[in-house]
């Protein structure tokens, strides 16, 4: 197919999700969770050792379950190709933490190996009990059509 | 560890790389165990074939945790990881090495904060896999 015939896909309703916050989940930053991770990474620093209180960052990786907008799936298969962590303070062990989640961002790509493929990204902030920011995951997945794949 | 201060760093100063090997055991300790309907691509290498990758994938959080840490560990027990923004440029897979590495590309006082930026990068077979930038808020010296 000629790049220069290439429709978007992408169609009103899809652009109106963008922004639309999701409904509020509550998740826990887990002290098993914390020192799973750590153990996995050999993190012996001393902040975030047993009865600190503080959890790495990277524990943000095992907050996601469940929490995850409702986002238009334009083509049928889809890779994560960027994502971003944000922190705005330290993770503290225990701490429920209110998550927040929202398409951010849908747009066109041509070109690369399908020819024709959709970025969308969606963004979940977390707050704490005061509603004070404590961190966020911008998330984008490449959506696309196999049956699209260039030789 | 120790702590390093932000009147030390120097833009281009390079960051020591370290190698390290995926494995799915450590994918599934991740917390990637999860089974799919399509299989778990993340363990089970037969599941990660129909989408054309030769292995079991290495999950992309596993690698920004990794990178994370890297990070974490040069900049000191005083510094704290304000952002990681990581782009995916091809798959991992377990058991293959890794090679992690990286550079200082800016620093500045920014609202009050001392901030250093990096570029890192996974490396596979000499490629880059996963480019990464990362904003540290480092401590100035007392």
């Amino acid at each position: 197919m000629d790049e220069d015939e290439i429709k978007s896909l992408i169609t009103e309703e899809h652009r109106s999700s963008i922004g639309v916050k999701s409904e509020p989940v509550v998740v826990t930053v887990r002290e098993a969770d914390a020192h799973r991770l750590r153990d996995l990474f050999e993190d012996d620093d001393p902040r975030y050792a047993d009865g600190t209180g503080i959890a790495p960052p990277y524990v943000i990786a095992t907050l996601g379950n469940g929490v995850r907008p409702e986002s238009p799936n334009v083509l049928p298969n889809g890779l994560m190709t960027q994502q971003e962590w944000k922190f705005s303070r330290p993770f503290r062990i225990g701490e429920e933490l209110t998550a927040v989640s929202q398409v951010s961002d849908i747009r066109d790509r041509l070109g690369g190996r399908y020819g024709y493929s959709i970025l969308l990204t969606t963004t979940t902030d977390y707050y704490d009990a005061s509603g004070s920011h404590v961190a966020a995951v911008m998330l984008t997945i490449t959506q696309f059509d196999p049956a699209g794949a260039r030789e | 560890m120790s702590v390093r201060y932000f009147d030390e760093v120097q833009i281009d100063q390079e960051l020591e790389p370290v190698e390290k090997i995926p494995t799915i055991d450590m994918a599934a300790r991740f917390g990637m165990a999860r089974e799919t309907p399509m299989g778990n691509r993340f363990t089970d290498a037969e599941a990660s074939r129909a989408i054309g990758v030769q292995g079991a994938l290495v999950p992309g959080p596993l690698k920004i945790a990794w990178l994370t840490k890297y990070v974490s560990d040069w900049a000191g027990t005083s510094a704290e990881i304000a952002s990681i923004r990581v782009a995916f440029r091809r798959p991992d897979v377990a058991g293959k090495p890794l090679i992690l590495s990286g550079r200082v590309v800016d620093k500045r006082v920014q609202d009050g904060k001392s901030l250093v930026e990096l570029e890192v990068v996974t490396l596979a077979d000499g490629q880059p896999s996963v480019r990464a930038n990362v904003q540290v808020r480092m401590p100035n010296r007392p």
